[in-house]
């Protein structure tokens, strides 16, 4: 039993028990005539519409997806639509970044009474559907030759830091040892296990901070760590990038203000170890034969080999510093040394206008090569500073049973539709998820898309203010920017 | 036994494809920047110059097998019975390229899922249909200490065939009984000449290692450090809990159980199973034996080394890739670890000498 | 879980464009279904029995009813379930009714999407367990809002019934529209004779608390237990002195107040009590024109005040009360006749509302009862009416018929006739709408008896010529155009909504229609019932009513807080959100997004949780969808009882 081929396509619709399932009804007492495609949902409120369920029906079979709750202003519950409105306008930015046209998924606001307009409703919606086709199916799709190079030609800009490193080590070290015996830990970074690989570091003695270092080999995140730590009295050194995390976190009331201590290094960008490893492995080398590092000024000079090799921190700088709006702490009890210029062009990243260059059925097939290679590690997850669920993740949870254990690239993509979903209005773009990818899956790529619906609609930067409240989790009566109700 | 055989370059696709004809070929290939095992389509070139990023454990051990279907049917009168298929049979295959890690972590496998009192009928039907082409190390990477556990860059245990490279092509050996027979392609010819050659790439290799650390105390350090949750604390503070290192790695071995079921119909998978993770020991009752992530660290660290070889003669269970740190998002190495631990316990047994 | 699917055909309302025997077949091989079968009527006795019997006999755990909207039948079938022994909720139904059969006539669509459906309501059962209401107590007291007749009478019935009630008006008295009508169709008798003596029957009444100049705050609470914020706005007049006696009226120097009650046809002092038949019977100063609050000195009526009532520091209270039920009866208004520019109301004195011209019918009103043109006060002889002015025309937004409009016109028709018997009557009229006891004849006897001549036709302008106005409009019978020389022109203005309904809607959380009057649960079955639990519409606000219709509304509404109230404890809906602590993180996100507070945080063994209050929590499932990790599950619409809707659909 499936659609009628040839006949219908397959069109799931949520509708609030309330106002548009009654809308339904009345248009069906009405006998007013409506296509047949359409299979409805009941659900108590709009705003019990998880995005995760239409995406869950779209990256599974569905060709449509149509909601329909009470006008604004006129929910049963009072509020459920306006969290909706929110909620579904997101997700219709998002969409186009998996390769779902955004126009098979609509919501819209259907009375009780409003029989006639649901009738209207509901045909002009498969109609549409019906002129968009069958959706194509993520593993049915095949990626065409050349992408890669025409990823290549989007130039990733300059770098427009001065690329003086803030060497201000010593008196970064002074400061935590002013405070060091007052605190639990203070989390920093060390060497590891090479010279290029820097890792966290937690100071919890004078002999630990002689292991402190600074640089833009520090590419780890320090915020991870901190709702862990809850109930400890933790120092924390921060880059700008990483302080937006912290500002999320006390904004969620995952940490506690008065229990941490901030230390703010201004930042001149760090660098991409898979950037670094990939022009290695163009010269013959490879990361992992790195003899020795050192940055400076200049950039970072690599003895690999025998042979010494130098790159322009343009070279191998993680894309997220190229347009850096935060290079210093946007909070800190300790600001060390001069501010960094910010290096914010009002440009979107290189990521994301090769996203914006390929066309849908590009997208689709892209994630489809790329989340292949996901071996469901979770590391993006972990590595997540707002992933505060980790334990208790929908993503290994039988109850509710949100993704199975089979390993298709569907499941894969719905955990990361999941993670981009659930951080939505929460995320500062601080790239751990991908640069925790041990498979290099470009997964960040979700989560700027999301970010710029989330600043186009809201107005919206996570992680700048600790006392706003996430876009997702308030709602204006009137949304300045959402014009909804196409249908 | 037949001699070294001697593959050129050229003849490397061509020796894939007939070895192709018989069972499926599994090879490194690189994607996105990263190198993962894939069959061998026409086409692909091997990626070769370094250990791929996954390892070769997948081709024998999935990360989901399919064990079997189950469909429900209803005959009249209502009454139903259940109909079980068997999943999809293991189909002969080859992995071309691995390293001698990445072969030798095999045998840990084989030892809990063949070895002993219990046998696992999927495994065993997988790795007896599986062969190996081992590809010797030319030189180490600073992640790799095979040497620490009793290996080498030219380890064959675990391998079918060892290949070295050479210049212009690989020389081949074969190291079990059923690598003999791959070597008797007629795209091979005899490596007399070459095997001089192929010894001293090995030694060169094996001389570019750094010295090996003796870590032969690690079984009795860890568990003796098994109650110390400050040492654990303290070695997994920077640890993310997630399941890299463990998916990435070619000896373990863990997995886990889940039927899916849709409508009446459904399908029970084996997958990789991670004790990074907190649901690997969560209870039904909502107990959790490993709270924290230092109990899981404890775990992992005391299961390679010290649970492990402590009932397996002494062998650990780790093959020494290093796939582990490589990949660690935060740089954890396990090698610091058990040193720490050794050196913790003898820095304990000297004070109660001293006392 | 032993599956029982029926099928039924609605005697041919599905079985017409459904083949129900093949969408039982298919039924049959769906997981776990171990019957499946159609049958002529579901909901019927027999119907119901068989779903019954076969629960006992097939031992059946789970029943799926495949016929009409769930928002109809599903309460009968759940009890049905329920007789048979299983819990209410291991119940679905799947609508292929009005979402299936009655949409489309294509037979092979229609099974098949049926089909489907029944697959969707058998997967999400599946996932369904049985859920147990909880009891809790009930405060058997109501708050009326509004102090017209529809809100007097329930207010009566409820107090009658041994209820306390809490009434609330906005004015400083009630009686609302009707005291303000001089008399009352058909039957002409006197509206203050028949209404007055219920408005004293509300000031005595024991059981009645009435605060008049209040409105409400807040509402917040459930059924039962609802907690109301009152805004008492201040009098200046402290109504416990206040006897109502009314020598500051007499004595205040500001007679420019707007007159309300009489309409604004007239004006009145700052210090006011708006008719003598008042209740309660207090002064209340209009700060707006008061001399004491415009200019800083005054104090005429403090001075002449015998009891000292008068307080100018006075400030606006907030009172709370708890309650267990409310009932809305906040009327309608008046449609603003000035938007319709063609009459020239507002520019042209003489052109006047017919509740205006009601005032100057009234002995009390600002002319003693005798009909004078506002403009000169010059007796009118020739008087137009103007019927279905802001109603029943969709270019001004209120494409609905008023309802009352037709018999008010009549009986101005009468009783102007009856006052100025040399008067001439013409009244404009789309048609006529009588349809009540003893309407129509009334209708006629104002046309056959009185000479009222009646035009069928719509008025196009009014504009003044001299001292007159002509009134042009067609005749619509005769196919011609009518001129008329008038000397009153009276609009019989709609009713729409009452100011700031929606806003009161929104605050009781419960619907209302594009024009903003509030919506009933069922238009026939339900229609003083709203979707919120224990609160009743009552009068007008729901639509535009008649006083005949409106009391008995005030009545129906009684009625059910009465019945409502007839229990101890009432039983909460177990479709509640609840968290599985094991799974919070305690990030309180749902705490932050849930409408009703319903969510608190708790300490469980030193880690911050979320934990949900039963009796508070509506059932939205805004926490469900808020919460990432899947800890907050909405009961019966659990994150998998909808995955499995969406499987069922998008898996198959």
């Amino acid at each position: 039993m499936s659609v009628l081929t040839g006949k219908e396509l397959r069109i799931v619709g949520f509708l609030c028990n309330w106002c548009s399932y009654g809308g339904a009804d009345t248009a069906g007492v009405g006998r007013f005539v409506q296509p047949t495609d359409l299979r409805i949902i009941r659900v108590p409120c709009s705003g019990r519409i998880d995005p995760l369920f239409i995406v869950k029906a779209l990256l599974n079979g569905a060709d449509g997806v149509l909601v329909s709750g009470c006008h604004p202003r006129d929910c049963h519950y009072s509020q459920g639509n306006f969290y909706a409105r929110r909620r579904l306008e997101v997700l219709k930015h998002f969409l186009p970044v998996l390769g779902i046209d955004p126009a098979r998924f609509e919501y819209t606001w259907v009375s009780a009474s409003e029989a006639q307009r649901w009738q209207k409703v509901v045909s002009s919606f498969t109609e549409r559907i019906h002129k968009l086709g069958p959706a194509s199916r993520l593993e049915n799709t095949a990626l065409p030759d050349g992408l890669e190079k025409r990823f290549a030609a989007i130039a990733s800009g300059e770098l427009p830091s001065d690329g003086k490193a803030a060497t201000r080590l010593e008196e970064l070290k002074d400061r935590i040892h002013e405070f060091l015996p007052d605190l639990d830990i203070v989390i920093g970074w060390q060497r590891g296990f090479d010279a290029l690989h820097n890792t966290p570091l937690f100071m919890r003695s004078a002999e630990d901070l002689e292991k402190l270092v600074w640089g833009p080999l520090n590419i780890h995140n320090t915020a991870t760590y901190l709702p862990s730590l809850r109930g400890k009295k933790v120092g924390v050194v921060v880059k700008g990038c990483d302080s937006r995390s912290v500002v999320e976190l006390l904004q969620e009331k995952l940490v506690d203000r008065e229990n941490i201590v901030v230390f703010g290094m201004p930042c001149s960008g760090i660098v991409d170890l898979s950037k670094i490893d990939r022009a290695l492995r163009e010269r013959g080398t490879g990361i992992g034969r790195v003899q020795a590092a050192e940055c400076g000024e200049k950039g970072v000079t690599i003895k690999a080999g025998g042979q010494e090799y130098r790159f322009a921190m343009e070279e191998v700088a993680a894309d997220k510093c190229f347009h850096c709006e935060y290079p210093n702490a946007v909070l800190a009890d300790h600001l060390i040394g001069n501010a960094s210029p910010s290096s914010s062009n009002g440009k979107i990243s290189r990521q994301l206008a090769a996203f914006d260059a390929m066309s849908l059925q590009e997208r689709m097939a892209y994630w489809r090569s790329q989340m292949d290679r996901c071996i469901r590690c979770h590391a993006c997850r972990n590595a997540c500073p707002l992933c505060v669920c980790k334990d208790h993740c929908i993503a290994q949870s039988r109850d509710p049973h949100w993704i199975s254990q089979e390993d298709t690239i569907t499941e894969k993509l719905m955990f990361q539709v999941v993670h981009a979903v659930h951080t939505a209005g929460r995320c500062t773009e601080c790239g751990e998820c991908e640069r925790a990818c041990p498979m290099d899956i470009p997964i960040l790529a979700m989560k700027r898309q999301m970010n710029r619906a989330i600043r186009e609609l809201f107005e919206y930067k996570a992680g700048t203010d600790p006392e706003a409240v996430p876009p997702l989790l308030a709602f204006q009566a009137e949304e300045k920017n959402i014009h909804e109700g196409v249908l | 036994m037949t001699g070294a055989k001697f593959l050129s370059k050229e003849k490397l696709l061509d020796w894939l494809a007939e070895l192709g004809q018989t069972r499926r070929v599994f090879m490194p290939v690189e994607e996105g920047g990263k190198i993962v095992f894939r069959p061998c389509t026409n086409g692909d070139t091997p990626a070769l110059v370094r250990d791929a990023s996954a390892s070769p454990k997948g081709v024998v051990f999935p990360s989901s097998a399919e064990l079997f279907r189950y469909t429900k049917t209803k005959a009249r009168g209502g009454k139903s019975s259940m109909e079980l298929k068997p999943g999809t049979e293991f189909e002969p295959a080859l992995i071309f390229g691995t390293r001698p890690c990445g072969a030798r972590g095999f045998t840990i496998f084989d030892r809990v899922y063949t070895g002993g009192k219990f046998n696992d009928p999927y495994y065993r039907a997988a790795r007896e249909n599986t062969l190996i082409v081992t590809l010797a190390c030319e030189g180490p990477e600073n992640t790799c200490f095979c040497n620490w556990v009793g290996s080498g860059p030219d380890d064959p245990t675990g391998s079918d065939v060892l290949a070295t490279p050479v210049e212009g092509g690989f020389v081949l050996e074969s190291v079990s009984e059923r690598g003999e027979a791959l070597l008797e392609s007629p795209l091979l010819q005899p490596a007399e000449a070459r095997t001089a050659e192929a010894d001293s790439v090995k030694s060169r290799a094996r001389a570019e290692l750094p010295p090996a650390r003796d870590i032969s105390a690690a079984p009795q350090s860890i568990r003796a450090l098994f109650d110390n949750q400050k040492f654990w604390d303290e070695v997994s503070s920077k640890c993310l809990s997630c399941g890299a290192c463990t998916y990435l790695c070619p000896t373990c071995y863990c997995f886990t159980i889940t039927d899916e079921d849709h409508g009446d119909s459904g399908k029970r998978l084996r997958s990789w199973d991670n004790c990074m993770s907190y649901q690997f020991s969560l209870e039904a009752s909502g107990h959790n034996p490993r709270p924290t992530k230092a109990h899981r660290l404890r775990n992992r660290v005391g299961h390679k080394f010290s649970y492990y070889p402590q009932l397996h003669e002494g062998l650990l269970a780790c093959c020494g890739c290093g796939r582990c740190i490589r990949s660690c998002p935060v740089s954890m190495d396990i090698r610091e670890i058990v040193l720490d631990a050794i050196d913790r316990v003898q820095a304990k047994n000297c004070e109660v000498v001293h006392e | 879980m032993r599956i029982g699917v029926f099928v039924c055909h609605c005697g041919s309302n599905i079985e017409g464009t459904v083949d129900t025997a093949a969408v039982a077949r298919a039924a049959l091989g769906f997981p776990e279904v171990a019957l499946a079968t159609d049958a002529m009527y579901t909901c019927s006795e027999p119907g119901q029995d068989a779903i019954v019997q076969a629960i006992r006999e097939k031992g059946l755990s789970g029943i799926v009813v495949a016929s009409c909207s769930p928002r109809m039948h599903e309460n009968t079938f759940r009890r049905a379930v329920e007789r048979a022994g299983l819990n209410r909720y291991m119940f679905e139904m799947a609508n292929i009714r009005e979402h299936v059969s009655w949409i489309g006539k294509d037979r092979e669509a229609n099974t098949n999407k049926a089909t489907e459906l029944v697959r969707m309501a058998v997967e999400k059962l599946r996932r369904n367990t049985p859920l147990f209401s909880n009891k809790f107590d009930v405060t058997k007291r109501v708050l009326v809002i509004g102090g017209g007749v529809a809100g007097i009478q329930a207010a009566l019935d409820c107090a009658e019934g041994g209820k306390e009630v809490v009434l609330v008006e906005r004015e400083s008295s009630i009686g609302g529209k009707m005291a303000k009508l001089d008399k009352t169709f058909p039957t002409v008798d006197c509206s203050s004779c028949i209404l007055g003596p219920k408005m004293v029957d509300v000031a005595q009444h024991p059981n009645i608390k009435l605060l008049a100049c209040t409105e409400l705050k807040s509402v917040g609470g459930y059924v039962g237990n609802f907690q109301v914020e009152l805004r008492k706005k201040a009098t200046y007049v402290d109504w416990t002195k206040c006897t109502g006696c009314g020598q500051c009226m007499e004595k205040c120097p500001s007679k420019k107040s707007e007159d309300r009650f009489n309409e604004r046809i007239g004006v009145t002092t700052a210090i006011n009590i708006p008719f003598p038949q008042a209740i309660p019977k207090k002064a209340v100063i209009d700060p707006a024109s008061c001399r004491h609050f415009l200019k800083g000195k005054c104090g005429v009526c403090a001075k002449v005040c015998p009891t000292g009532a008068i307080d100018y520091e006075m400030k606006e209270e907030v009172l709370t009360e708890q309650v267990g039920a409310i009932i809305a009866a906040t009327g309608y208004d008046v449609f603003d006749i000035s938007k319709i520019g063609e009459y020239g109301a507002g520019r042209y004195p003489d052109v006047i509302t017919s509740l205006q011209y009601e005032r100057l019918l009234s002995a009390s009103g600002p002319t003693g009862g005798h009909i004078k043109r506002p403009s000169d006060g010059a007796e009118p002889k020739t008087i137009v009416f103007v019927q279905c002015v802001g109603s029943r025309d969709k270019s001004l937004g209120r494409p609905y018929c008023s309802g009352f409009c037709c018999m008010y016109t009549a009986k101005q028709a009468i009783l102007t006739r009856d006052h100025i018997p040399d008067s001439q009557v013409f009244v404009f009229y789309m048609d006529i709408r009588a349809p009540g006891k003893l309407y129509d004849e009334f209708t006629r006897r104002a046309m056959e008896e009185y000479g009222a001549r009646y035009i069928r036709g719509r008025v196009a302008m009014v504009y003044p010529q001299g001292s007159k106005y002509i009134v042009r409009g067609a005749d619509t019978l005769l196919g011609t155009n009518v001129e008329i020389e008038a000397d009153l022109v009276v609009l019989a203005a709609g009713a729409e909504a009452a100011a700031g309904a929606p806003a009161l809607a929104e605050k009781l959380r419960i619907s209302y229609d594009p024009y903003g009057f509030f919506v009933e649960s069922h238009p026939k079955l339900r229609p003083v019932e709203t979707n919120t639990a224990g609160v009743y519409l009552a009068g007008s606000c729901q639509g535009p009513k008649d006083i005949p219709s409106s009391v008995a509304q005030g009545s129906a509404a009684a009625a059910k807080v009465l019945a409502l109230f007839s229990k101890d404890k009432l039983e909460s809906d177990p479709q509640i959100s609840r968290v599985d602590i094991k799974r919070c993180v305690g990030c309180g996100k749902c705490i932050l997004t849930c409408p009703y507070g319903a969510i608190k945080k708790i300490d469980f063994r030193g880690e911050p949780k979320a934990e949900v209050v039963a009796t508070v929590c509506q059932g939205c499932g805004i926490c469900t969808s808020t919460c990432p990790q899947g800890a907050a599950q909405l009961a019966h619409f659990t994150d998998d009882q909808i995955l499995a809707e969406v499987n069922a659909l998008c898996r198959f």
